[in-house]
């Protein structure tokens, strides 16, 4: 999760110098109405389609067209059979039984010593996996991946081709919708050890078992996907081609690309992109997009943060009304209320409905009560200036002078506005260079869970090292059962006090709003698993 | 300079002589015999003198270009220096009712009370998730405004629509072409999420005074039916925040809201207030780094075309080598090493690069100028009657190369202006919430088409100095040159 996380910050900037690349006979096919291509724009090129490496939104989109593991998301982001035809699972552990007609695009059987070797490796310490975690709660995972245990000893077996055994090291509800994930894609290893270092490095470095292959990339430049004619379910996919003739991060000119019918889906708007938006009279379409954005406070020693007073004055001058509505100004966006976000089902209905949590309201006065708390506690007269680290693009520049003037007028704290590039600002979160951090985090699973954990002592992504020994042992607790209303109230009280604490300060949960042309149907968009999904998609037929 | 004189050559007039009797020869008296009296009667100007400086001010008081762009630089002056003690609205202000407003002057907004909490009317007796497919659903019966809408909040609620699960709100500037199919609603603003809740508040980001708003009923789909209504916004505001500017207004008053003749910005600050905090950045550094680099320029200059030789070509060596220096690197190094942090403004160690790297060009004028003076004649002159050499620096080299020096001057501001303006659009100059022309122009080219004026502002101001700066140096070169005085 590590990546998916925070790639959100790495929105687009419309001032970054564009190549145009030259317009491709693909291009114009998004025009041409009885191809069955789609066109679409990325605004990164993958980093890594190597699934045991993986950790961005991009490459899991493309992984999620060309690989499939044995479940995988349907419509309205629910589990469905993929590899595996059928599965019992239970709170031991779970049995998948694999479909036989399933193949890769060699022509070879997807079988499960596949899986297993992709999982063995994901956990191996050599593989140095980020997301090696997430595998956990398969038995022995753990062990494995700190050095203790050799990868063979993982709770995964095969007794014959066509059956994938597993057992947890605890029970594990969410386990299904990990099968779905990118790293738990399978590998096949005659092909990976032949291909050594050059594995998934280009277009021919891979096998695919999805529903399409990468058949072109340029680096750079451009992508391509063609359907997979030896996928098992290929009669349900109607594209025939994934075209991805442009990787720019200018907002502007993915925009431009759009409004040419260059591309088929724009996958999100920016505030400013809405009028335009409306101008051209574009149908716009919304659709949450699971993330919560949220500042993280940081607790080390000497930083100021680390009193509570401080951070809740912070907290309680915040008013979120005026934030969503003026400063993000995308319609449809929720304010955050708590660690969880609002569309993550608990054990009957949605979390948030179980276990509800007051809006906050804003309150200056009080908020100047508690710096003056603050001060004293901590014996100065005025609290030194606050390093508020954030990405480089103009959104969350926006967002930060609106806090530098908020907490500036209102308790007279000073900010200071660290702008960083993504990888650097990864690294100095990492190192606790800050105070203040604007964060966010994407889930990996359909579970409160995969939010609750974020603020654990052992949480590597907990940056702030926000420390609450009731917390971790109410997490434990949540995850040593498989009963739904235990572990959800487990993670509601751990979730109050964090809040409680003010660990954290929702900002708000994210909302895309999105258009696409009439003539392709179909686009799902999810909030855990790939996204944009195409695999449904079709192209109307048009009359000419 | 030498100096033009009327009248006739040098020498004194003839000297007026007494009497003569040519012919007569004999008749001389007494008088003959005194002394001639001598007059001294010297040269006169007929014309008022014109020093080097009057003739310097006379041209381009004649150049057109020049008397108009030393006017802007005036303007800009006083703009930068009395412009905030006019124009009192603090720059790093924040008025979220009024984001990215175009020019605006008189404003007017009626008080209104807070806006107490609206709950959307839930009707018993109508399922709340029904089954019927999208196709069929009709569009709701009746639309309409639940109280006065203000640009605080618009509250609507419509009759209920049998069979719906769900109704989807989209709010449009323009009105919706009618064309079923519901294609160009607007913006998806929200979704009430029962089919017996039929009412939805709006407070996003109300920034026009017209809307129309589209209920569409759903159920699991949208239906290709919908209802429109046109809602006008008169310009409200809230009793606090009211309060806040005027202490003793009340509710139903009208509030003359403050004036921004150049728009806000996207967080709703006065665009006409940060252009002046921003001019006071972006002047002075195009005022400070030419100048201390100027005087870097003419003392190694100086130095190395007066003493010449070993010296001249060593001071010379090093000219060219700092001059190789990449700009924009050693501007990073200098931010790392004066220990400027996060967030903090980079302005010093721009100075610093600045000023380290750009006096080469400045001491070659001065140097290939001090060479060229130190071989003429009056100073061949001033030596031989025994000047010192810090005499004749500052009596005969440095006045004869003012000319180059302040022509250099004056080509240096524009670029160094330009040079911060591009560094604060990168993001490597000042540190928000200070202002500068660079970083409103990078803040401003994000909405450049949706809110032209945050960007347009800046970037006239930037080009109106650069150019006046650029014609005024090119009226001086030309004021200054002595050589140019015969063609004007």
């Amino acid at each position: 999760m590590k990546n998916s996380t925070l790639v959100i910050f790495m929105q687009l900037t419309a001032t970054v110098a564009l190549t145009t690349p030259g317009l491709t006979s693909s291009a114009l096919a998004a025009t041409g109405s009885a191809n069955k291509t789609l066109s679409y724009a990325l605004s990164t090129e993958p980093p890594q389609l190597n699934s045991l490496k993986s950790t961005d939104t991009e490459s899991f989109f493309i992984l999620g067209h060309t690989m499939e593991g044995l479940t995988r998301y349907g419509k309205s982001g629910e589990i469905v059979p993929g590899v595996a035809e059928k599965w019992t699972m239970n709170d031991q552990g779970a049995t998948f039984t694999l479909r036989k007609n399933a193949k890769w695009s060699d022509g070879k059987p997807v079988t499960a010593k596949d899986f297993l070797f992709s999982w063995r490796a994901l956990v191996n310490p050599k593989t140095a996996s980020e997301y090696a975690f997430i595998m956990y709660p398969v038995k022995n995972a753990e062990a494995i991946n700190k050095g203790k245990l050799d990868p063979k000893e993982l709770g995964v077996s095969a007794p014959d081709d066509y059956t994938v055994k597993v057992v947890f090291e605890k029970p594990c509800g969410y386990f299904l919708g990990l099968t779905a994930f990118g790293s738990f894609m399978p590998i096949r290893e005659d092909f990976y050890n032949s291909k050594k270092d050059r594995y998934a490095a280009d277009a021919g470095d891979l096998v695919y078992n999805g529903p399409f292959m990468l058949t072109k990339w340029t680096h750079g430049a451009s992508l391509a996907l063609d359907k997979n004619p030896n996928y098992w379910n290929k009669d349900r996919i109607a594209l025939d081609r994934i075209d991805i003739p442009y990787i720019t991060p200018d907002n502007n000119a993915r925009f431009n690309f759009f409004k040419d019918n260059k591309v088929d889906l724009l996958e999100t708007l920016n505030k400013d992109d809405l009028q335009k938006a409306q101008a051209e009279r574009l149908k716009m379409k919304n659709f949450a997009d699971g993330t919560l954005l949220f500042l993280e406070f940081n607790f080390r020693d000497k930083r100021p943060t680390a009193n509570k007073n401080l951070r809740k004055a912070i907290a309680s001058v915040f008013n979120a009304d005026e934030y969503v509505n003026r400063v993000v100004g995308i319609p449809g966006t929720k304010a955050g209320l708590g660690l969880i976000p609002q569309w993550l089902r608990g054990s009957k209905d949605l979390f948030r409905k179980e276990h509800p949590m007051a809006a906050r309201k804003a309150n200056v006065a009080e908020g100047k009560k508690l710096i003056e708390l603050a001060k004293k506690e901590m014996g100065v007269t005025s609290i030194p200036p606050l390093v508020w680290l954030t990405g480089d693009t103009p959104l969350s520049a926006k967002e930060a002078e609106y806090f530098q003037s908020l907490l500036k007028t209102t308790l007279g704290l000073e900010l200071k506005i660290d702008k960083q590039i993504f990888k650097q600002r990864l690294a100095k979160m990492s190192a606790g260079d800050f105070d203040i951090v604007a964060a966010g985090w994407g889930p990996d699973y359909s579970d409160p869970m995969t939010f609750a954990e974020l603020m654990t002592s052992w949480n590597e992504n907990n940056r702030g090292q926000y420390k609450n020994a009731a917390y971790d042992k109410l997490i434990r607790s949540a995850q040593a059962t498989a009963h739904a209303t235990t572990r959800m109230t487990a993670m509601a009280d751990a979730e109050k006090l964090a809040i409680d604490d003010f660990a954290i300060l929702p900002l708000f949960e994210r909302t895309k709003v999105y258009v696409h042309h009439d003539r392709v149907e179909g686009i799902v968009r999810h909030a855990v698993g790939p996204d944009p999904d195409f695999t449904m998609a079709s192209i109307k037929t048009t009359k000419q | 300079m030498s100096q033009t004189f009327s009248g006739d050559s040098g020498v004194a007039e003839a000297v007026k002589s007494s009497d003569l009797h040519p012919g007569t020869g004999a008749a001389f008296n007494a008088d003959d015999f005194e002394p001639a009296v001598r007059i001294n009667r010297f040269q006169g100007l007929s014309r008022p003198s014109l020093s080097y400086w009057s003739d310097a001010w006379m041209r381009p008081k004649k150049n057109r270009k020049a008397t108009v762009s030393l006017a802007m630089v005036v303007f800009l002056a006083l703009f930068t220096l009395v412009g905030p003690f006019l124009w009192r609205i603090d720059p790093s202000a924040q008025d979220m009712a009024r984001i990215s407003e175009g020019p605006t002057f008189a404003k007017t907004a009626v008080v209104i009370d807070e806006a107490a909490s609206w709950t959307a009317p839930e009707l018993s007796g109508i399922p709340a998730a029904p089954t019927a497919s999208a196709e069929n659903l009709l569009a709701p019966a009746t639309l309409e405004a639940d109280g006065v809408p203000s640009s605080q909040a618009v509250r609507l609620k419509w009759a209920p629509v049998t069979g719906a699960s769900a109704y989807a709100v989209y709010r449009s500037e323009t009105k919706p072409s009618g064309k079923v199919g519901t294609s160009e609603l607007g913006v998806p603003i929200g979704e009430v999420d029962a089919g017996n809740k039929v009412g939805y508040e709006d407070t996003f980001n109300l920034e026009r005074s017209e809307y129309f708003y589209s209920i569409v009923p759903k159920n699991g789909e949208e239906a290709s039916k919908f209802t429109t209504l046109r809602v006008v916004l008169p310009s409200t505001i809230a009793l606090s925040a009211a309060q806040a500017l005027k202490s003793d207004i009340k509710v139903g008053e009208t509030l003359h809201l403050s004036a921004h003749p150049f728009g806000t910005d996207y967080l709703g600050r006065d665009l006409l207030s940060r252009l002046m905090s921003g001019a006071r950045v972006s002047l002075f550094i195009g005022f400070f780094a030419p100048l201390v680099m100027i005087f870097l320029g003419i003392v190694i200059g100086g130095a190395a075309g007066y003493t010449g030789g070993r010296t001249d070509n060593l001071l010379m060596a090093f000219a060219d080598f700092v001059l190789a220096l990449p700009f924009l690197l050693f501007m990073i190094l200098f931010k790392i090493a004066f220990g400027v942090g996060a967030g903090e403004s980079g302005i010093f160690p721009m100075l610093v690069a600045m000023v380290i790297l750009s006096w080469p060009s400045s001491a070659r004028l001065v140097r290939g100028q001090i060479l060229q003076l130190r071989e003429s004649e009056f100073v061949m002159a001033s030596k031989l009657l025994g000047a010192r050499p810090i005499y004749l620096l500052f009596r005969h080299l440095l006045p004869n190369t003012m000319g180059v020096i302040l022509v250099s001057l004056t080509f240096a501001i524009p670029s160094a202006i330009f040079t911060e303006a591009f560094l604060s659009f990168i993001g490597m100059g000042v540190a928000p919430p200070t202002p500068s022309w660079g970083s409103m122009c990078n803040d401003g080219i994000q909405t450049f088409l949706t809110h032209p004026h945050e960007f347009l502002f800046p970037a006239i101001f930037i080009s109106i100095t650069v150019l006046s700066f650029n014609l005024l140096g090119d009226g001086l070169r030309d004021a200054l040159d002595p050589r140019m005085r015969s063609t004007s």
